[in-house]
């Protein structure tokens, strides 16, 4: 009888904690995803990479490590400390990480924005450069995000600073840009973060449309 | 339970004992610290990053045997096997290079190329067309970099003391036939294709790789664009015609249309012309081009379809002066009608494999009238080519191609029934070997060969190329190779048997690009052999022999800047060609006609936000052609004076998705002459009449307006410039 008493406890008690605490994969994911959203050093950045990158190696179908490894290696690619050289292999990688982690999850709006991202990572590289040729990508790539969901304020908010770029450019009003700025603030702030991040979903982007927002008023 | 309670015991026990720390440092071969590489225990999350001294330290809790992974970008990955036991581990880890395509070096000899995002470029694909003077022709841009010669009453791209022929140009790597449109002899021409069309371009001014064959001096490979952006309809209406080109896309598919429709009989009756035209050029293209992709690059196998149509037609009837003749002089009637036709494939497999290749045709036919005798020509090209490469390692990648082509050509006077022609098989096949020795060094070694049916020739030529990067932006490469091409249409249909004439290559070259400058130096000697030469009766061509020889040297430099001037990107070339050949009706080594010694050109773009516009300005400049007078004895010893052409432009863009664009070329009305043709009898006083080749107008002047409609406001056609 004690035995048997063990076993359902034992079992009701493995039951439960599955229910209620997240999986190795969770747990860890959660803590490197706290971490990134708080980074803002090149070498905090290479940290969440590699952190993302040992994640992924054990989880090979989920498409959220990929994804942050990549957004990881974007923002490295954004670091003024870096030669244009490096700062395109860090982009190459994120690109590169970006099409692997759309293998595994199609039609994403998330990793669509993100690869929009890093187009637009790679125009502020070497504006003059490639401003001309992949500035229309970097707009068709959020394009292609907001079509599948228009609700997504990191697509809206890095429309917005094309846009802004655009406006700037043409000495046109800057309306349509503080327009999605608007749109984009107002989802992220009617969003609950902490079921987001309880989902493992993306929720950086906030302080851009914060400031962007600002500026607009 | 008591039991339960030991091994419970025990667990605890050695889940507090187990914590493994292990540190040490990441150095590269030399010693030298590598931050930000991974260390972690595979099959684990346990891990770390080095950081700036290349230090690590981290605990793991797992146990016995495990692998320590080591990872840093530009490395290869290191395991070093470790024992996990409750002690503190010390290690040591060096890591080896590994093979980074994207920053090692290139072979640059020979090669300029206009792409994206690539190291090596030295034009991006919008300078093609944003180049002032080049009025939207791509070889107009080409003849802005070194090693090229501006032949003005030809309009095709001369290499290094080579003629126009010499280049052999490709689209998605299958040939082109008559690339360039139909004209009457001293009426330049233009490349027929768009440069809207094309990413990125590859020009090789010598030393290229066995991939392309049957052209002596230079090779120009043109890549399509891959799925366009979005789904919209461009409207062009310009000063000499207008046009409509419709993108359709879906997500994997994109079809494009277009129709044009010039003629510059408007813009030559307002502006006077030199030329003496009775009917002024007139033209209509249309191009079909759809495009497929398949498969997910993520997981190895992935591919592109892309199929391109493109037919047109031309006509132009113009009078040309005799020297010495009082008269309006020859009657020159010439329609053309021209289609290309390309599908062309590429897909990469599992394993490393890359395949790619296809089909291609081109049709010419020009119905000329010179006076009152008809003659038809029809020229026709067929191309077909698979090539596998495969990597073998991140060092070692081997390629191998199998082509056919077929050139049949035919020319007949209509009139009185004669008619001559001719049809070659070629089937060829090339091998190149690329081997990394290191990020630094690199070495391509290749071999082509190939068979004409109608020369009934078989020949195989080696291509060799190395490149060396220094410690910092620069490196030195050389390539040589030798290169075979029969000769040309007119004169193989005259004498069948004719064998392919020869050139060998030998060029150094230094380059260095760093942030937004780029400079490039090359040095090249290559020799001809081989040439054809022949008795020139009036035109009458006879004892065809192939002892014609000759030489072409020089050195040429380019700078391009896109950093010094504020937003103003400008680049300066400057060529130096020694060349002389026996050739043709030639007894002795000349310099031809078409190389001058000294070539220069500046090109300066400046992007003024205040006026929404980009203003532009190239010039260009030789020191003059060669050319043969008859009233002396000696071959080609004079020379006319230099040639130089200053064009500006300018682009405004008062919407995003509007702009317009005027341009006029030799805003100085510079009277260039390009050379001088002779009677062919001395009159009464014994001298030989001359006329002097020159321009068809003083200037040339362009207006168009473009625009984009679609979805996106802010698509516009800036290509179009």
């Amino acid at each position: 009888m004690k035995k048997l008493t063990f076993i359902i406890t034992v079992l009701l008690l493995s039951v439960l904690s599955v229910k209620a605490q997240d999986s190795p994969f969770q747990k860890i994911m959660k803590k490197e995803i706290e971490k990134i959203n708080k980074a803002d050093s090149l070498a905090q950045f290479q940290q969440s990479a590699n952190a993302f990158s040992r994640i992924a190696e054990l989880n090979p179908t989920e498409w959220q490590p990929l994804y942050y490894h990549a957004l990881a290696c974007t923002f490295q690619g954004l670091s003024n400390k870096l030669t244009l050289d490096q700062k395109d292999e860090a982009l190459a990688k994120a690109e590169d990480l970006a099409k692997k982690a759309e293998g595994i999850s199609a039609d994403n709006s998330e990793i669509i924005a993100l690869k929009g991202f890093i187009t637009m990572a790679k125009v502020s590289a070497d504006p003059a450069g490639r401003g001309q040729s992949l500035s229309g990508q970097a707009l068709a790539e959020f394009g292609r995000s907001l079509a599948i969901d228009s609700k997504n304020p990191r697509a809206l908010i890095l429309m917005a600073q094309m846009e802004a770029g655009i406006a700037r450019f043409f000495g046109s009003g800057m309306e349509k840009a503080c327009s999605l700025a608007k749109q984009s603030m107002a989802i992220f702030a009617a969003q609950d973060e902490e079921v987001l991040k309880a989902a493992m979903k993306p929720t950086w982007g906030r302080r851009i449309a914060e400031s962007m927002s600002k500026s607009c008023e | 339970m008591k039991l339960y309670f030991t091994i419970l015991i025990f667990f605890t026990a050695f889940a507090a004992s187990a914590g493994t720390k292990i540190s040490g440092i990441v150095t590269n071969q030399k010693g030298e610290a590598v931050p930000g590489s991974n260390v972690y225990i595979k099959g684990s999350y346990d891990g770390t990053s080095s950081d700036v001294n290349g230090n690590f330290s981290f605990e793991t809790d797992s146990s016995g045997k495990q692998i320590l992974m080591v990872q840093a970008l530009g490395f290869k990955p290191q395991e070093t096997v470790i024992e996990c036991a409750g002690q503190i581990i010390e290690l040591e880890i060096k890591l080896s290079e590994s093979i980074n395509l994207l920053t090692a070096v290139t072979v640059t000899a020979g090669a300029m190329e206009a792409g994206d995002e690539k190291k090596s470029v030295v034009l991006k694909p919008l300078d093609i067309v944003t180049t002032s003077g080049a009025m939207g022709d791509i070889t107009g841009a080409l003849l802005t970099l070194p090693g090229t010669s501006t032949v003005g009453n030809d309009g095709r791209l001369f290499v290094r003391g080579g003629d126009a022929s010499e280049t052999s140009i490709f689209i998605d790597g299958l040939q082109v036939g008559n690339a360039y449109g139909s004209t009457a002899s001293n009426v330049p021409t233009r490349n027929r294709f768009s440069a809207n069309l094309f990413k990125g371009s590859f020009f090789s001014t010598g030393g290229y790789s066995a991939e392309y064959g049957q052209a002596l001096s230079s090779a120009l490979a043109l890549n399509t664009l891959d799925l366009p952006l979005r789904s919209q309809g461009d409207v062009s209406i310009m000063s000499v015609g207008g046009g409509y080109t419709q993108t359709l896309t879906g997500k994997q598919n994109a079809l494009t249309a277009s129709a044009n429709y010039y003629n510059l009989a408007p813009y030559q009756s307002l502006v006077k012309q030199d030329f003496d035209w009775e009917k002024s050029p007139e033209s209509w293209d249309s191009e079909i081009s759809l495009r497929h992709k398949w498969g997910n690059a993520s997981n190895g196998k992935a591919g592109f379809i892309k199929a391109y149509f493109h037919t047109e037609g031309n006509r132009m009837t113009i009078w040309q002066k005799i020297p010495g003749g009082n008269s309006r002089g020859d009657r020159v009637q010439l329609r053309n009608r021209y289609s290309y036709s390309n599908i062309s494939f590429r897909h990469s497999g599992k394993k490393d494999w890359f395949f790619y290749g296809g089909v291609a045709f081109s049709h010419n036919s020009d119905a000329l009238k010179l006076n009152a005798d008809p003659l038809c020509r029809i020229n026709q090209l067929a191309h077909a080519k698979l090539v596998a490469v495969k990597d073998f390692s991140p060092r070692f990648s081997f390629k191998n191609g199998l082509e056919w082509f077929v050139k049949a050509y035919s020319e007949a006077l209509t009139d009185v029934n004669l008619k001559r022609s001719y049809t070659d098989h070629q089937p060829n096949h090339f091998a190149e070997a690329t081997y990394y020795f290191s990020n630094r060094l690199i070495m391509v070694a290749g071999v082509r060969s190939g068979h004409s049916s109608l020369a009934k020739q078989f020949w195989m030529t080696p291509r060799f190329s190395v490149a060396w990067k220094l410690d910092n932006q620069g490196q030195f490469s050389f390539a040589a190779g030798k290169f075979k091409q029969l000769p040309e249409e007119k004169i193989r249909v005259l004498q069948n048997n004719l064998q392919n004439t020869a050139a060998t290559h030998y060029i150094l070259n230094y380059f260095f690009a760093s942030n937004n400058r780029t400079f490039r130096a090359e040095s090249f000697y290559k020799i001809y052999d081989h040439l054809v030469t022949y008795d020139d009766a009036a035109g009458n061509y006879s004892n065809f022999s192939q002892n014609g020889s000759g030489y072409a040297r020089g050195v040429d430099f380019f700078y391009r800047d896109r950093k010094s001037i504020k937003e103003t990107d400008f680049w300066i070339t400057y060529s130096f060609v020694d060349s002389r050949r026996k050739y043709a009706a030639y007894e002795t080594r000349v310099q031809p006609s078409f190389a001058p010694k000294h070539n220069g050109s500046i090109v300066v773009k400046h992007f003024a936000s205040a006026l929404k516009s980009q203003l532009g300005t190239s010039w260009s400049w030789n020191s003059g052609y060669p050319f043969s007078n008859p009233n002396r004895t000696d071959d080609m010893q004079q020379k006319t004076k230099m040639y130089s052409d200053l064009s500006i432009s300018w682009s405004y863009l008062p919407r995003p998705h509007i702009i317009l664009h005027v341009a006029c070329s030799n805003v100085l009305g510079r009277n260039n002459v390009f050379g001088y043709r002779y009677a062919s009898q001395p009159d009464e006083s014994g001298t030989y009449a001359g006329l002097p080749v020159g321009q068809g107008a003083k200037r040339f002047a362009f207006a168009a307006l473009f625009i984009t409609i679609s979805r996106d406001k802010n698509a516009n056609q800036l290509n179009n410039l």
